[in-house]
């Protein structure tokens, strides 16, 4: 509610915002890197940051070698855009990356796929409009005469169908999106601990920028899991959920 | 200077050659009269025209060591009141002396034997304390090089620092420094000196090994240096002859030869000791030579840390030049970029060539030479890059800035090479690429083609759409029971229906009301296509509404059915014999009526209406 009425506050004109837009393009161009990310960073707080400004930002902070925000911004950038430009840019932080996750498996579980593959928005809303047309076209079969029911009984049926896989597909994206939670590395080096607790022995390091999953949160210390299983506690501050 | 003793003075006439003889002047002085056990101090006894024959007897003191022994004679000519010539002889003995012991002590008086008399001068009283008052030569800096303070550039002051990064260099003079005679071994000591006593880390320090000698030697057996750990050491000198030097230490003559001369840089802060260098030196000596053992002095050096981010230290100087700036595609460009100046050279971090990405960048070649300049340890390093356009067109190859700090500004200071702009045209159809030195593909390539690879950084985005992004919809308030409604609606219409089918079921006697309205309904529908004039239909619709009352009524289907048993089941049904020939005669008309249309006229028609709406009414 806070981040709303701010974000209403401090919101620019669609001119204001693209003269900003410029600037932070600009100043990019002179390789004034922390101006660029500065102004990016204002129209996100303004509420006016959708997948190009995050794109811009992550590629700011891309050519400003800071691998745990660029990271950051793209893959947002990503979720909300699928983009042939994003993926080369985060292909790019990729090879710059200092972890390389060994014995990562090359695909995500089926159902992650098929969220990340499908739009979320364009299949809820087909799913509702095909569910009500179902139910529709069902409520005019009922009151058909016998003569033209087997059409409108097998209209209402693919309606249903359709309906229903849609349904299923919207109930894919809201499961993964509650139960996966996915963030990025920002410190420069985090030591991933045995269990929650600074005396805890490290088990392992991993480095600014690498995608992680949150599995549980302990107050100060979250455990996460990378891509090959291999589990650790960090401390939360050094990981930024996407 | 202290002054005693008595005075004679010979007074010298020379008019026409003759003198006159004066009494002799006798005193002895000391230059301090406060010393330290480890000072040396000068006693002069001056004797002013001796008479021939006399003898200067010296004081013999026991609580001091007279550590060398000279004498001097001045003469000099004046000419006197009256014109008469005046010659004086002055003799100067000079004892260099050093006290045994604290305390106040006395020098005994000297005295001056003569043919008929003996002068003494008064014996001197010396304040003696513990170690040194005087300044320690070693710890005091030499003066600059240019004394005269001449400007930078001035014809003859030197060379301009800001120009020469061996300009401004204090040579070191390992003979220089008073090095103190040991307590014993006062005839042959070696003595190690450093030429500062605190440095910056990786800041030289020359370390110098000398042997001191007031006898002759006639060469070095051999020399054991101390391990100088925590130094990178680079020799500066190593004399494989003895060359003597007459050094005067605390006024002693001594012949001072170097053994060996050493630059050092330390690698940590913080007081480094240096162990003690041991030599095993021969001397001349009848019948045989001598060989003596002596270990020179220890050292410690204060070494002060490099302020933050500093890595090189010295002073130096980065330039580079290219061989060609206007090439064709495919030819190499070989960019030398030289390092120089002083300091540690092996020790220095040159920034990588940061060249663009159209550029194919082979490992650069390195070449060092080490200089020696005024025992100042430096060099030149050559890094040779070797560099093939892959693409035409004009670019930039950045400078390079090196940083390092400078111990004698005690700042970080920079160098930097000037950017080089290189413009690559196309090359010629049937020209071949010049071959590049360590390229192992051959020594010939096709001609070279303009590369146009892919990669790197896509650009940004200049136009955006400026939304927030949006939570999904399946998340937001309305989603679920949006989705939720149509089966709700459709269960509530079921169950609609299922209750009102319960509620709606009707007894016999309403279903027969039910299908007595409908009846007269359609006898309503008779009556108005009476009225538009269609006979056949009209008495169609009464006939049927009179067939569908009756159905409803005796609870069986009537079409089929003859007059006869028509009339039976009216009868059946407690029908009045006036109901049942009133329906009977509805009937009869209208079998007229459609099948004999002339028959119904309107007032037929009204009639047989009537009749048929009587026999529903008054049905029972």
């Amino acid at each position: 509610m806070i981040a709303l009425s701010l974000a209403l506050v401090l919101a620019y004109t669609p001119q204001e915002a693209q003269a900003l837009f410029t600037e932070a393009n600009d100043a990019y161009y002179r390789q004034e890197y922390p101006v660029a990310i500065e102004k990016y960073q204002r129209l996100i707080t303004a509420g006016q940051g959708g997948p190009d400004v995050l794109f811009n930002l992550g590629t700011a902070y891309l050519a400003k070698d800071e691998l745990g925000p660029a990271v950051l911004h793209l893959t947002r950038a990503a979720r909300l855009s699928h983009d042939d430009d994003i993926a080369a840019q985060l292909a790019v932080a990729q090879q710059r990356l200092t972890d390389q996750v060994v014995g990562a498996t090359d695909t995500q579980p089926f159902l992650e796929r098929v969220a990340h593959a499908i739009d979320e928005r364009w299949t809820s809303i087909a799913f509702l409009t095909a569910w009500w047309l179902a139910f529709f076209l069902l409520f005019f079969f009922v009151r058909a005469e016998r003569g033209r029911r087997w059409v409108l009984g097998l209209v209402t049926t693919v309606a249903f169908v359709v309906a229903i896989v849609l349904g299923a597909v919207v109930a894919v994206h809201a499961s993964v999106a509650t139960s996966v939670q996915e963030a990025v590395v920002m410190a420069p080096t985090a030591p991933a601990r045995e269990f929650p607790g600074p005396s805890a022995k490290v088990a392992f390091e991993v480095h600014a920028g690498l995608l992680v999953r949150v599995m549980e949160d302990d107050g100060r210390f979250v455990r996460i899991r990378l891509p090959n299983a291999l589990e650790g506690w960090v401390e939360k501050g050094q990981v930024t959920a996407l | 200077m202290a002054r005693t003793g008595s005075a004679l003075a010979i007074i010298v006439l020379l008019g026409s050659g003759a003198s006159i003889a004066a009494e002799p002047e006798f005193y002895m002085a000391v230059d301090r009269t406060k010393v330290g056990t480890e000072d040396t101090f000068r006693c002069e006894i001056v004797v002013s025209n001796a008479p021939e024959g006399a003898v200067v007897q010296f004081p013999a003191p026991n609580d001091f060591e007279v550590l060398s022994k000279g004498d001097s004679t001045q003469m000099s000519y004046s000419v006197g009141p009256g014109g008469l010539g005046q010659i004086k002889q002055v003799r100067k003995y000079t004892l260099v002396m050093r006290a045994n012991r604290v305390g106040t002590l006395t020098i005994p008086a000297a005295g001056l034997q003569t043919a008929n008399r003996t002068y003494k001068t008064e014996a001197i009283k010396i304040e003696v304390v513990a170690g040194r008052l005087a300044p320690d030569p070693r710890n005091t800096r030499k003066p600059p090089a240019n004394p005269f303070g001449l400007p930078p550039g001035f014809p003859f002051g030197g060379l301009d620092d800001d120009d020469d990064p061996l300009g401004g260099i204090n040579p070191f003079d390992p003979f220089g420094e008073d090095p103190g005679i040991p307590k014993s071994d006062s005839d042959l000591f070696l003595r190690a000196t450093l030429d500062r006593p605190e440095v910056y880390v990786g800041e030289q320090v020359t370390l110098s090994l000398l042997i001191y000698a007031r006898m002759n030697l006639v060469g070095v057996d051999s020399v054991t240096m101390p391990k100088l750990e925590g130094f990178l050491s680079q020799d500066l000198s190593t004399p494989t002859n003895l060359a003597p030097e007459a050094r005067t230490v605390g006024g002693v003559q001594y012949n001072a030869y170097l053994l060996r001369s050493k630059a050092l840089f330390p690698m940590k802060a913080g007081e480094i000791g240096i162990e003690a260098a041991e030599a095993d030196i021969a001397s001349a000596g009848f019948p045989y030579n001598r060989k003596i053992h002596r270990k020179a002095n220890t050292l410690t050096l204060r070494v002060k840390p490099l302020p933050k981010n500093a890595t090189n230290v010295g002073k130096w100087r980065l330039s580079s030049t290219a061989n060609q700036t206007d090439l064709a595609l495919g030819e190499p460009v070989q960019l030398k970029v030289i390092l120089e100046g002083r300091g540690n050279l092996k020790a220095v971090t040159l920034p990588s060539l940061q060249a663009p990405q159209s550029f194919r960048v082979f490992d650069p070649q390195q070449t060092e030479k080490a200089t020696i300049t005024r025992n100042q340890y430096g060099g030149q390093r050559v890094v040779e890059y070797v560099l093939v356009p892959q693409q035409t067109g004009r670019f930039e190859l950045p400078g390079l800035t090196l940083e390092y700090f400078d111990p004698e500004s005690q700042t970080i200071e920079k160098s930097s090479t000037d950017s080089l702009t290189i413009t690559v045209r196309p090359s010629g159809t049937n020209a071949t690429a010049i071959a590049v030195p360590g390229n192992p593909t051959g020594t010939q390539e096709p001609t070279a083609r303009n590369q146009l690879v892919g990669g790197g950084l896509k650009s940004l985005r200049h136009t955006a759409a400026f939304s927030a992004p949006k939570a999904a919809l399946w998340s937001r308030a309305f989603f679920l029971p949006a989705a939720i409604a149509p089966a709700g609606l459709g269960l509530l219409l079921a169950l609609f229906a299922f209750v009102r089918g319960k509620l709606g079921q009707e007894d016999e006697a309403s279903k027969k009301n039910k299908q007595a309205k409908a009846a007269r309904r359609r006898l309503a529908q008779a009556e108005k296509v009476s009225h538009k004039g269609g006979t056949t239909e009209f008495y169609g619709e009464v006939d049927k509404a009179l067939r569908s009352f009756l159905e409803a009524r005796l609870s069986q289907p009537v079409t089929g059915l003859t007059r006869p048993q028509l009339d039976e089941a009216m009868k059946a049904a407690n029908v009045s014999e006036a109901v049942r020939q009133r329906v009977l005669g509805v009937f009869e008309t209208c079998d007229l009526g459609r099948y004999a249309p002339g028959m119904g006229d309107a007032q037929a028609r009204r009639r047989a209406l009537e009749d048929a709406v009587h026999a529903m009414e008054v049905w029972p």
